[in-house]
């Protein structure tokens, strides 16, 4: 399912104009990162997506609906959205019950939802944990059933704000791994990050945001190879293609398949 | 994002410049001349005529205004018809509407009890507009009040804002995962539980995590404190600390007095 | 003798079963910035409260062994005494805002308040700790308003104003941008150079390396690894452990065995390995 936005402008209550006329088209399948300093207007962009925010002026369509014209739970029947902070999200007492939540909302019958929930379970590598209490758990596997529990509302396109925050090494790799096996699926993932290396080895397409506005947008290769463009907007390219630079290679490379290959 | 956290409004008034101890004096000596006095009128010469100029007085009329109708008014009408129909008191019925019959005793005693109530409440909302909380409580602090006291008084006063924003974000969650939030009664009282979960949770690390935050930087320390702005202590302050103690005392006199 | 000293450190909190940590040995130099990393639940953030006080003043819980700064024992010490020497800021920065102040700067002179220190004082200290953690200009916002990342960059100013001669940072730069997240160490390590020690618990090995003087790496409560951040980082231990490493160690761990990379020693920095690389 494609996403327009066609000189999308947003001004906060107080006064802040945090969108500063944002035309862009995510095709459907597309996997892409955006990526910006501290106020860019990232979060801001995507929470367009799913109705949680409406335009000040232009317009965002999901599909064949223009987004101010649905409410935020029909939209998410097509959008997915995790939010940063597992804690603001979980309230059930088990974690099978808080993943069926999202799909019983939508109207899914019975045995579809245990379908998706279980899918999503095993994708997420909850499966010995379906009977505990979120609040049991630790901050990673809440965050993991935070992740699960959009995932089961089979959505086609998923938000991911700022998954890897706060997460440790083996966790990141588990969220890659869902990342890809979704992608597979042929939806669309929207991630915001500022872990760029994150960006660099799972998305093809990067959007980077300044102060509202879009300072780049396309294939990861080009984006993040753009150092001096990316540093208006706090963004280091990846170390590979750092490191790419500093030995004089002459494509940009972007993660180690890349990087090796170039050497060679 | 929200720029205004609590209700205090930054303007130079006579109010404004006052020291907190005086203005919440002022509060206290307003609160009980309303439920203690033996005058019938006093809560209504508060509310119609006293209250109105202080706002005058502290330059946040607008502001005020704008609370008196959005939340004061309502809740004291409820309250007015609450009691009006349901206290059974007096026996000639003015007003009946199917089972609810209201008498003039009823009436009165339900008006009187509404105006105290908007008293009460006016009077905290203009003192909250024109005092800064960190001066209250530097200022409660300075005169001995122990700091936790203080700073349970001050967090407090921020606190409802900080539930309302938290309590968007949370809900904001909650539609993004398809609950329907608009509609029926049933609909909007289901719609809490998920909402309630992560708030209290969330509320229960928060409180844990700034204990800590705060006790890291000295917040029990036993040195005495300082205090970033200067809070204005003048002998106006302390000549109407007198009037009003004064004014509380004899309140608090007469009605023991007269029963 | 050094300023930081744990000696067989195992700490149970009251309501887990096993310690969260275990037998920890730790020295730490006056000046001296040492890293520290781990796998979620290897005890990082309780070792920093058991640094800063916390643990066990403040979580009670079973303590053995000794936490000593500056030749104090953390046992003979109350809390309040202890914070004034040890400042510690941690991950979440929302939840380390006061809640009553109402702008960035009296949320940052909160501490001195506290301690009382004389108000002239305390406005040009609240100053200069801002201009050097670059957030002069959020001086009239509402601590509230702000993005996570600025939230964070108050929260370690909140604390560097303080002065302590330990600073404890958990995480501090989680939510702030690439550009920032580089800034902020580069201000954790002029404070150490000017002779501040401090203890940094972080996952971002690229700065690691490039910052810290010495890194520990703990693992299920106990210290796993220790040394030089060029030793400790490319280590082959690491990644199977569940530790992240950087880009350039993994590239180059992966170009030896194809005969790409000719040195013994793996790079950690970009400049290590563009050395290395080089033709």
């Amino acid at each position: 399912m494609k996403i327009s936005i066609n000189d999308l402008r947003f001004t906060y209550p107080a006064g802040v104009e945090a969108l500063r006329g944002i035309s862009l088209e995510i095709n459907p399948g597309e996997q892409v990162a955006i990526v910006g300093q501290n106020g860019a207007g990232k979060t801001t962009l995507v929470r367009h997506f799913n109705g949680l925010l409406r335009p000040s002026s232009g317009s965002v369509w999901v599909g064949d609906w223009d987004t101010s014209k649905y409410s935020v739970a029909k939209l998410a029947s097509r959008v997915g959205y995790v939010f940063q902070n597992p804690d603001e999200q979980l309230f059930s007492r088990d974690v099978l019950t808080e993943v069926a939540f999202g799909p019983k909302n939508l109207g899914y019958k019975k045995n579809k939802v245990d379908e998706l929930v279980g899918c999503a379970l095993a994708l997420t590598e909850l499966n010995d944990k379906t009977e505990t209490n979120p609040y049991d758990l630790s901050p990673t596997w809440r965050k993991m059933v935070a992740l699960a529990s959009i995932i089961a509302m089979d959505t086609p396109i998923v938000i991911f704000d700022e998954p890897t925050t706060g997460q440790d090494a083996v966790n990141i790799a588990r969220i890659a791994n869902v990342i890809a096996e979704i992608k597979k699926e042929g939806k669309t993932v929207i991630t915001i990050t500022h872990d760029i290396d994150f960006c660099a080895e799972n998305f093809e397409r990067v959007i980077a945001l300044s102060n509202g506005e879009v300072l780049l947008d396309g294939e990861a290769h080009d984006v993040l190879g753009r150092e001096e463009i990316l540093a208006k907007t706090y963004v280091d390219p990846p170390q590979l293609t750092r490191l790419g630079k500093a030995l004089g290679l002459k494509e940009t490379v972007i993660n180690q398949e890349e990087f090796l290959n170039a050497l060679k | 994002m929200r720029e205004r956290l609590s209700f205090h409004i930054k303007r130079d008034s006579a109010l404004h410049r006052l020291n907190p101890l005086t203005k919440l004096l002022l509060v206290l000596a307003l609160i009980l001349s309303a439920f203690l006095t033996p005058f019938y009128w006093t809560p209504h010469i508060l509310a119609i005529l006293v209250i109105p100029i202080l706002s005058v007085i502290g330059r946040v009329g607008r502001e005020y205004l704008s609370t008196a109708f959005r939340l004061i008014l309502p809740a004291a009408t409820f309250l007015f018809l609450m009691q009006a129909f349901f206290h059974p008191i007096g026996k000639e019925i003015i007003f009946a509407f199917y089972f609810l019959d209201m008498t003039l005793e009823s009436l009165m005693f339900a008006f009187g009890n509404a105006m105290r109530i908007v008293v009460m409440v006016s009077a905290f909302t203009i003192f909250l507009l024109t005092t800064h909380p960190s001066e209250l409580m530097s200022d409660l602090s300075r005169r001995g009040l122990p700091g936790q006291f203080a700073y349970v008084i001050i967090s407090t006063l921020q606190i409802l804002p900080q539930v309302q924003a938290k309590a968007q974000t949370i809900i904001s969650a909650q539609r993004s995962r398809g609950l329907e939030t608009e509609g029926g009664f049933f609909k909007r009282a289901g719609a809490l539980i998920p909402l309630i979960g992560p708030l209290v949770f969330g509320s229960l690390v928060e409180v844990e995590e700034r204990a800590i935050a705060i006790e890291a930087r000295g917040f029990t320390s036993k040195h005495v404190k300082t205090s970033l702005h200067e809070i204005p202590d003048t002998p106006t302050d302390i000549f109407l600390r007198w009037f009003l103690t004064t004014l509380i005392a004899a309140s608090i006199g007469l009605k023991l007095w007269l029963s | 003798m050094a300023f930081v000293n744990l000696q067989n450190v195992t700490y149970k909190y009251p309501l887990t079963k096993t310690p969260v940590l275990q037998n920890i040995n730790l020295q730490v130099n006056e000046g001296e910035f040492v890293a520290v990393m781990g796998p979620n639940g290897a005890g990082k953030s309780t070792l920093c409260y058991a640094l800063a006080g916390f643990v066990p003043h403040f979580f009670k819980g079973e303590i053995s062994g000794s936490i000593e700064v500056d030749g104090k024992k953390s046992s003979e010490s109350t809390l309040d005494e202890w914070v004034l020497n040890v400042g510690l800021a941690f991950q979440n920065p929302f939840n380390q805002i006061s809640g009553a102040k109402y702008t960035v700067f009296e949320e940052i002179a909160f501490g001195l308040e506290n301690i009382g220190v004389p108000r002239e004082e305390m406005k040009d200290r609240v100053d200069e700790a801002m201009s050097l953690t670059g957030i002069s200009d959020l001086a009239d916002r509402s601590p509230y308003s702000l993005s996570g990342g600025q939230q964070q960059r108050v929260a370690l100013t909140s604390i560097l104003v303080m002065r302590p001669r330990l600073l404890v940072l958990d995480e501090p730069t989680s939510q702030m941008d690439p550009i920032g997240t580089r800034e902020v160490f580069g201000v954790v390590r002029k404070m150490a150079e000017e002779g501040m020690t401090v203890v940094m618990v972080e996952h971002k090995v690229e700065w690691i390396a490039h910052f810290a003087d010495r890194v520990i790496a703990l693992k299920e409560g106990r210290v796993f690894l220790e040394g030089k951040p060029n030793d400790v980082l490319t280590s082959d231990l690491l990644v199977e452990n569940g530790f992240g490493i950087s880009r350039y160690t993994s590239a180059a761990r992966e170009a030896k065995k194809q005969g790409l990379w000719k040195k013994d020693k793996l790079p950690v920095t970009l400049f290590e390995a563009a050395e290395g690389f080089k033709p």
